[in-house]
């Protein structure tokens, strides 16, 4: 059978009798929509249609599967999760994938190293192949970049379940002075593997959510993952110089 | 990021007329929130327009230089600017100017004057794509999809440039302008040895120190409309379009399908002026390629700047500016002049053949392996990992290591947009010290010559100015 989704939709015009069929290759080119797709009468075509469904489908699987113990083992990290039994109870309990149970806070803080200028861990968030795909070269290129500039790294850990106000609890039980969490951004239609970057100064339980500094669309589709770690280890330096993230960064 | 504004200046001395212009670049992040910075030049504002002045000629064969210096020096009193204002620009002397014996002199004493980092640069080639662009040609070709050609006929030459997509797609210069036969008085004083050959071919009645026949010069400047529409192949080309030839003739096959006239000549388009006016035949062969059949077939737009087109393009388009992620060590800007050696990256199996590329493209410029400086151009792996960015950097790093002494730059241009990444992998394991410059989302190729300015927004950017020739002595 074949395999419809082994072109990216912007590179295959489904229409028919094109008249200027450069001039619709220069719009594709020029946008990931789906442009060019042709109908059938008021409807779709088959193939698109499917495509369509394809694509939700993937972006659906993003949210709803678990990263595999494997892929944690491969970026040599160990794995806490929230105070979320499952995946089911991370998107009804928003409230309950930020915070950790005591023990889980105490395995954290003993097999992390204290008081690091910069804390980085990755997060599953609402998308778990984000993680696979971005994090080997996205971290090292990150770590290296910082150490580089005599910054030190705290030890990286993967948490499932995962959501970016963890970083309120992660920043105080570490005494870190810059938080980083990398974490799977909301899939679209378009790309089921993207990561964000929330950074915080001194975060902490009643920071508020503009002190966050965001760094997002990092992906083989968007920012390439090695580019965009080395801007983050150029803000990351920012942050700590300024000691400030966020809207004070910006506005500064 | 808060806006920031750049002085550019472009200044022109071309074979009938010298002129500057003062523009205005703004530049700013249009990232939105959350995305990594992305710093673009978003608008340009001429603000300041000199007088056109006659080039001044000591004899045919010499140009005033200290004359042109005191034009240009007056004009930038008048509009107030000093050199030290100045972030970017281009000096160029065009035409048959270019190729009178004291160009090279005169080129250097205006970019002592013009600011530190004003070009000096010539070459028909790069006057085409800068009167091109002047003119809207680039413009136009990219709001409408078509092959769009402009025509820069000037005094001495005409300068072609095809745009397709907005994009610079092939040029061309031929010596035929309005003022390769000068008339004073009634009577012609001057006619350039090409013309001069071409008289004789077809014996038309045109003859130096003779009175001056309108209808006569006519003939002349009919055939020569009729060179102009074979250059771009809206007629089949013959031997006559060969020796007008300046360096190069169009290549490519696509059919023009709008063109668009700059130039001194085209001015005489828009207006009526007496024939014989400017004392050359400017009018007269305006005239004739709006009469000449094949012309007349064609849809034409209108330019958006005639005669001040090229100076324009110098102040106004030869300046780029890097990507905004990007890393360099190298305090010390403009690097000028550098000399471009392209090597093959672009996919993963490129990477371990780095070390023979980069040598075989430093071989070129150094002879019995002197050091030399030069820019590595490359395009790069849109999407490269870790490891691959490291095992660039390690092998570029050796061979530059074997090949040169500490004091040479490491100036690497990439395309795709991995500046900063492999900008940083490269420091790491810079053992040497020596300076980097890094930069990417700038596209040159071998034999291009680069000037890097010095850094803008915060130091995020680089302006540069990508030399597609210089100076043919």
């Amino acid at each position: 059978m074949k395999d419809i989704t082994e072109k990216e939709v912007s590179e295959v015009i489904y229409a028919d009798n094109i008249a200027h069929i450069e001039e619709l290759e220069k719009m594709k080119k020029a946008t990931p929509a789906r442009i060019g797709i042709g109908h059938t009468g008021a409807r779709y075509k088959t193939e698109p249609m499917l495509r369509f469904l394809a694509a939700q489908a993937a972006a659906a699987d993003a949210v709803f599967s678990e990263v595999k113990e494997d892929v944690v083992k491969d970026l040599g990290v160990f794995e806490v999760r929230t105070k979320c039994a499952s995946k089911y109870e991370m998107l009804t309990r928003p409230d309950w994938g930020r915070i950790f149970e005591e023990d889980t806070q105490e395995y954290i803080k003993n097999h992390c190293i204290q008081n690091p200028d910069v804390q980085i861990y990755f997060g599953d968030g609402l998308c778990s192949p984000s993680i696979q795909a971005n994090i080997p070269d996205l971290f090292p290129t990150i770590k290296l970049g910082l150490e580089d500039k005599g910054i030190t790294v705290g030890t990286p850990f993967f948490v499932r379940y995962c959501r970016v106000n963890t970083a309120r609890t992660i920043g105080p039980l570490l005494n870190a002075k810059v938080v980083c969490v990398l974490i799977g951004e909301r899939p679209g239609l378009l790309t089921s593997e993207s990561m964000s970057a929330y950074i915080a100064y001194h975060a902490r339980p009643e920071m508020s959510e503009s002190d966050y500094t965001v760094v997002s669309n990092i992906s083989k589709h968007g920012i390439p993952p090695v580019e965009a770690a080395a801007h983050i280890v150029d803000l990351l330096d920012e942050i700590l110089k300024k000691k400030k993230s966020g809207v004070a960064l910006k506005t500064d | 990021m808060s806006e920031e504004v750049i002085l550019s200046a472009g200044i022109d001395v071309g074979t009938s007329t010298t002129q500057l212009i003062f523009s205005r670049m703004t530049i700013k992040n249009t990232a939105g929130f959350g995305k990594v910075p992305k710093t673009e030049i978003v608008s340009k504002d001429i603000f300041y327009r000199s007088k056109i002045y006659f080039t001044p000629f000591l004899s045919s064969e010499i140009i005033d230089g200290a004359k042109v210096h005191e034009i240009i020096k007056k004009e930038y009193e008048t509009a107030g600017i000093s050199p030290k204002d100045l972030s970017t620009g281009a000096v160029i002397i065009t035409g048959e100017t270019s190729r009178k014996k004291n160009a090279k002199q005169v080129l250097e004493s205006l970019s002592d004057i013009a600011g530190d980092f004003v070009v000096a640069t010539a070459g028909p080639d790069l006057e085409s794509i800068l009167a091109g662009k002047g003119a809207g040609a680039g413009e136009i070709s990219k709001k409408s999809g078509k092959v769009v050609a402009n025509l820069d006929i000037g005094g001495g030459t005409t300068n072609i440039c095809y745009f397709k997509d907005g994009e610079v797609y092939d040029t061309a210069c031929l010596d035929i302008g309005g003022r390769l036969v000068k008339i004073e008085d009634g009577r012609i004083t001057y006619i350039a040895d090409k013309v001069q050959d071409f008289i004789n071919k077809y014996q038309i009645p045109v003859k130096i120190h003779e009175r001056a026949d309108v209808q006569h010069l006519e003939l002349l400047t009919d055939k020569m409309a009729e060179i102009l529409a074979q250059s771009v192949n809206l007629c089949k080309p013959t031997e006559d379009l060969v020796n007008f030839r300046t360096n190069r003739l169009i290549t490519v096959n696509d059919p023009v399908e709008i063109l668009t006239f700059s130039g001194g000549v085209a001015s005489c388009m828009d207006q009526e002026y007496d024939v014989l006016q400017f004392g050359d035949i400017g009018v007269l062969l305006a005239k004739s390629i709006m009469k000449n059949r094949y012309f007349m077939e064609i849809k034409t737009a209108h330019a958006m700047e005639t005669m001040r087109a090229t100076v324009i393009g110098a102040g106004n388009y030869s300046m780029n500016i890097s990507g905004s992620t990007i890393e360099y060590t190298q305090k010390d800007f403009p690097i000028k002049n550098l000399p471009i050696g392209k090597i093959r990256l672009e996919n993963e199996a490129d990477i371990e053949k780095i070390g023979t590329e980069m040598q075989k493209a430093i071989d070129y410029f150094r002879d019995d392996g002197e050091e030399v400086q030069i820019a590595l151009a490359m395009k790069g792996l849109a999407c490269p990992g870790f490891l691959q960015i490291q095992e660039i950097a390690a092998n570029i790093m050796e061979t530059y290591d074997t090949l040169f002494d500490k004091n040479i730059k490491l100036i690497l241009i990439l395309e795709a947009d991995i500046g900063k990444a492999l900008g940083q992998a490269l420091k790491r394991i810079n053992s040497k010290g020596r300076d980097i410059v890094c930069i990417d989302n700038i596209s040159c190729n071998s034999g291009d010559y680069i000037d890097l300015g010095q850094p803008i927004a915060n130091g995020s950017v680089i302006p540069v100015v990508v030399k597609t020739l210089v100076f043919q002595g």
